[in-house]
């Protein structure tokens, strides 16, 4: 059962709190007990515990690895995951064509995705049009209509419903069961799933080179289509949120940094929906964990007008972390950033130097998750995860702290 | 006109790009000259963008319209050819398939007036020796968005070494997780983290 009284297990022996009253302080700008981790983990799970790749699709494999992890690199608070059992499902967090291990590659590769058109240009009327015509259904409607682009086996209309509704299902229901798992270890669950925001959409199904064209020449059609989603995405991750029991929700915004827009464009282009879903979920209860691959220096400033207390920044390493803290950390939780190439080429010296500083200067007054940025590098150290996930309890107590206003 | 040129493609004007250089070869002038106005208002973009004025979708804009360009003054080329400045194998290396950052890096070096012999994805060190073999080139780039891609490109370096052609051959990498470690653990000589580092180190090197 997900509700009913649970005990109050304590990850570690230092531990005031609980991984969830950890996690949910962090989030609310609080200080907790001390900093909560949580890694990205998915291909290292494989890689540690000697499977291929491909294995990871079987549940039992999958778990038994992330198991292993977990107990034996020294825990984490928070289980962050991209598990997903049918390739097929991974197009409704990234509308992308998608090359998997043991299917399209050698079953060791990892998960390679392709810039394909999955979104023509006639799509962003469509969806204005969608939108117009069932306001909350507008997400299953729009990627019945990208899905069957991508998977030729998946089919359109009511093929589309008959093939993924019950893989859909099942799926559920597996992480229903996996989340109450890792509830019993004394962990929690970081988000419901993993989706993406409009604009984000947009730019993966659209492909970069046409989407740089999309954006010159009509701007505010794709201003418009973001917008007119909001609705319906914030729908279905009500509805994610309820049925999985957990109140957060990973979003990814990675096609709207530094790297590949101005900050003008995020401004007006992506920000504008982002801010919207943002809200309508704050009002839910839900908060957003915005998963901000590559450079967000510039965007800084904007992301303060989201509501404080409700979102979480999650950073992979490019962006200045300890400049974010400076100018977002009094409405933001940070989460990061402790880099791949650290992980996989560093010493577990290095890594604990690093995030010894992380928690002093981003950690400070909590507000604080430690992460990988992105997924942890298959690659990885498995001494180097080590020295990570311990350094919470090595230097992340706070004192004084129990929940209470930084 | 020159001049004028090169602004409006460092203006992303590609109307207005497309219909100047109509023009110019109507009225005869050397396509050449054409072309060396054009890149000269391509390397205008990449201070631009090195500047942080610019971004990435005005670069892939910048390239768009060069290579519509190009298509105009091509056919009047009859066989001859725009000095290189210099000659560099690119690819992405053995088991990574990510493209999208080398294609843009690529396109930025033949619009600054390199010619870049593109190896594809997922290629093999032998590959990348037996390009530069074939054409000599002096500038080799490793492009790999994955972790998992730092040891293909060490093994890449490496082939060169056994090749006997590292001493002539300069290695550069980049892509998403690149930095100056992964450089140190792969043993290539530099890494860039954008098209504007790359064509720098293009100059540098090729």
């Amino acid at each position: 059962m997900l509700t009913g009284i649970r005990e109050r297990k304590m990850l570690h022996p230092g531990d005031t709190m609980t991984a969830e009253e950890r996690l949910r302080a962090a989030i609310c700008l609080q200080m907790p007990d001390r900093v909560p981790s949580a890694p990205l983990i998915y291909y290292f799970a494989a890689e540690y515990a000697g499977m291929s790749n491909h294995d990871l699709y079987d549940p039992a494999k999958y778990n038994a690895a992330m198991r292993r992890v977990f107990e034996e690199l020294g825990g984490f608070d928070a289980y962050n995951w991209l598990n997903v059992y049918y390739p097929q499902l991974i197009a409704f967090s990234m509308p992308m064509r998608v090359l998997e291990p043991g299917y399209d590659l050698p079953p060791d590769s990892i998960r390679q995705f392709l810039e394909e058109e999955v979104m023509e240009i006639g799509d962003y009327d469509w969806i204005l049009k969608i939108c117009r015509r069932f306001p909350l259904l507008a997400y299953p409607r729009l990627f019945s209509r990208w899905i069957p682009r991508i998977w030729e086996e998946v089919g359109e209309g009511w093929r589309f419903y008959a093939y993924l509704v019950p893989r859909l299902q099942t799926t559920l229901l597996r992480w229903r069961w996996e989340f109450s798992r890792w509830r019993k270890r004394g962990a929690t669950v970081l988000s419901a799933c993993l989706l993406e925001a409009p604009f984000d959409n947009f730019s993966m199904a659209r492909g970069l080179m046409r989407f740089a064209r999309d954006m010159r020449s009509i701007p505010e059609k794709i201003e418009r289509a973001a917008d007119a989603l909001v609705e319906s995405y914030a729908f279905s991750i009500k509805w994610l949120c309820l049925y999985t029991g957990v109140k957060r929700i990973c979003l990814a915004v990675h096609r709207s940094s530094n790297d590949f827009i101005s900050p003008a464009d995020f401004r007006k282009l992506s920000f504008p929906s982002l801010k919207r879903l943002v809200e309508l979920l704050a009002a839910e209860g839900i908060a957003s964990v915005l998963h901000l691959d590559g450079n967000w220096d510039r965007n800084l400033e904007i992301l303060r007008e989201l509501p404080a207390g409700h979102v979480v920044a999650e950073f992979d390493g490019t962006t200045d972390i300890f400049k974010a803290k400076e100018v977002i950390g009094d409405r933001i939780c940070i989460y990061g950033d402790v880099p791949a190439n650290l992980l996989a080429l560093g010493s577990p010296a290095e890594v604990d130097e690093y995030c010894h500083r992380l928690i002093e200067e981003v950690g400070r007054g909590g507000g604080f998750i430690l992460g990988t940025g992105c997924e942890l590098a298959p690659n990885a150290k498995p001494e180097n995860v080590r020295a990570m996930l311990e350094s919470v309890t090595r230097y992340g107590y706070y004192r004084g702290g129990s929940g209470r206003a930084a | 006109m020159g001049e004028e040129l090169g602004k409006l493609i460092a203006e992303l004007d590609e109307e207005s790009t497309l219909r100047a250089v109509r023009e110019e070869l109507d009225k005869g002038t050397d396509p050449l000259e054409v072309l060396a106005d054009l890149q000269k208002g391509m390397a205008l973009v990449g201070e631009r963008f090195e500047a942080g004025e610019y971004f990435l979708p005005d670069l892939i804009m910048s390239g768009e319209i060069f290579k519509g360009a190009v298509a105009l003054i091509e056919p009047l080329l009859s066989g001859r050819e725009a000095k290189s400045k210099g000659t560099i194998v690119m690819g992405t290396v053995k088991g990574d398939v990510h493209d999208i950052g080398k294609n843009i890096v690529i396109t930025m070096l033949r619009c600054n007036g390199y010619e870049v012999h593109d190896l594809g994805v997922d290629q093999p060190p032998r590959a990348f020796v037996e390009k530069a073999r074939e054409t000599g080139a002096p500038l080799v780039g490793l492009s790999g968005l994955l972790t998992i891609a730092f040891d293909s490109m060490k093994e890449t370096v490496q082939a060169f070494a056994d090749a006997g052609l590292r001493d002539r051959v300069k290695i550069i990498i980049g892509g998403g997780p690149v930095n100056q470690t992964v450089v140190e653990y792969t043993g290539a000589d530099a890494w860039g983290r954008d098209p504007g580092e790359a064509l720098r180190l293009a100059e540098r090197f090729a």
